[in-house]
């Protein structure tokens, strides 16, 4: 528990907030260098560790094979959502089934991208605008070398979105 | 045989969670009216709150957690939230708060290392 860290806050009301990437790109290298020697193929895809799991050879890996594709991500964050959402206008039952269509989406976008050993976290608000003020504020307790999130926000003349993808390597 | 015993303990209780988060909307808002230009410290003091009393549990977790407060003036708002983890081990809690002028509604969620 030493080592993880408190993240920095993060803050967004209507707009994103970059996390500050430092420090990751030596541990990437670090983490491809001694991969294909010891790492078993096919051991790291998340499809094998149901059922097999005792069967499996230690991979004696300490770090990420690949970062999380944070890039990929937001692309998906953003599109599904202003796709989704562009002409809507706020119905409480509509926009109720909005966000769960709009996670599992997202969620299922990101499973396609197959990234090795990450957990995912889709979080989806959407509201009205009535004028009245809000704020939505997010902080994790977790390694900010591996652990990412990236998070999209969105407004029409009728209602706003906020999307948010964390990105949590499951060691 | 240690890890079943130990596998209690570092489950994700809910109950525990919800407590927490309970404690943390109450000691930071409690009754007071909202105010634009303290929102902004009331958010940051939920979560960090939040973040404190669950890294005192001392368990094997990685947490998310994450704070709206929203202005009370008739306006919908709806969250929901997927995730793609461990069953098993992961869990998720959220509290929905609200006083007279406001609501509060904060999510945990805790990744097993």
């Amino acid at each position: 528990m030493a080592d993880l860290v408190k993240d920095k806050p993060q803050k967004h009301e209507k707009k994103v907030e970059k996390l500050p990437t430092d420090g990751t790109r030596s541990k990437e290298k670090a983490g491809r260098a001694k991969d294909p020697a010891i790492t078993a193929p096919g051991v790291d895809e998340q499809g094998d560790d149901q059922g097999t799991a005792g069967m499996m050879e230690n991979t004696y890996q300490l770090g990420p094979s690949g970062q999380f594709p944070v890039s990929a991500v937001s692309n998906i964050l953003k599109e599904e959502i202003t796709n989704t959402l562009q002409e809507e206008k706020y119905e409480a039952q509509r926009c109720q089934d909005l966000t769960l269509t709009l996670c599992e989406g997202i969620r299922n976008r990101v499973k396609e991208l197959l990234i090795p050993r990450y957990k995912t976290v889709v979080l989806v608000h959407i509201g009205q605008l009535n004028g009245q003020g809000m704020q939505i504020s997010s902080r994790c307790l977790w390694d900010p070398s591996c652990d990412t999130f990236t998070s999209y926000s969105f407004k029409n003349t009728s209602v706003f979105c906020s999307g948010t993808v964390y990105g949590v390597y499951f060691e | 045989m240690e890890d079943y015993l130990l596998e209690e303990k570092t489950a994700f209780v809910v109950e525990e969670v919800s407590k927490i988060i309970k404690d943390s909307v109450e000691t930071v808002i409690g009754e007071v009216s909202y105010k634009h230009g303290r929102v902004n410290q009331w958010t940051t003091s939920v979560v960090e709150q939040c973040l404190i009393q669950l890294s005192k549990q001392g368990k094997p977790f990685k947490y998310i957690v994450n704070c709206i407060i929203m202005q009370k003036n008739g306006a919908g708002l709806q969250t929901a939230s997927t995730c793609f983890w461990d069953n098993a081990t992961d869990g998720s809690c959220t509290v929905r708060w609200e006083n007279e002028s406001m609501y509060v509604i904060v999510s945990v969620f805790g990744l097993a290392i």
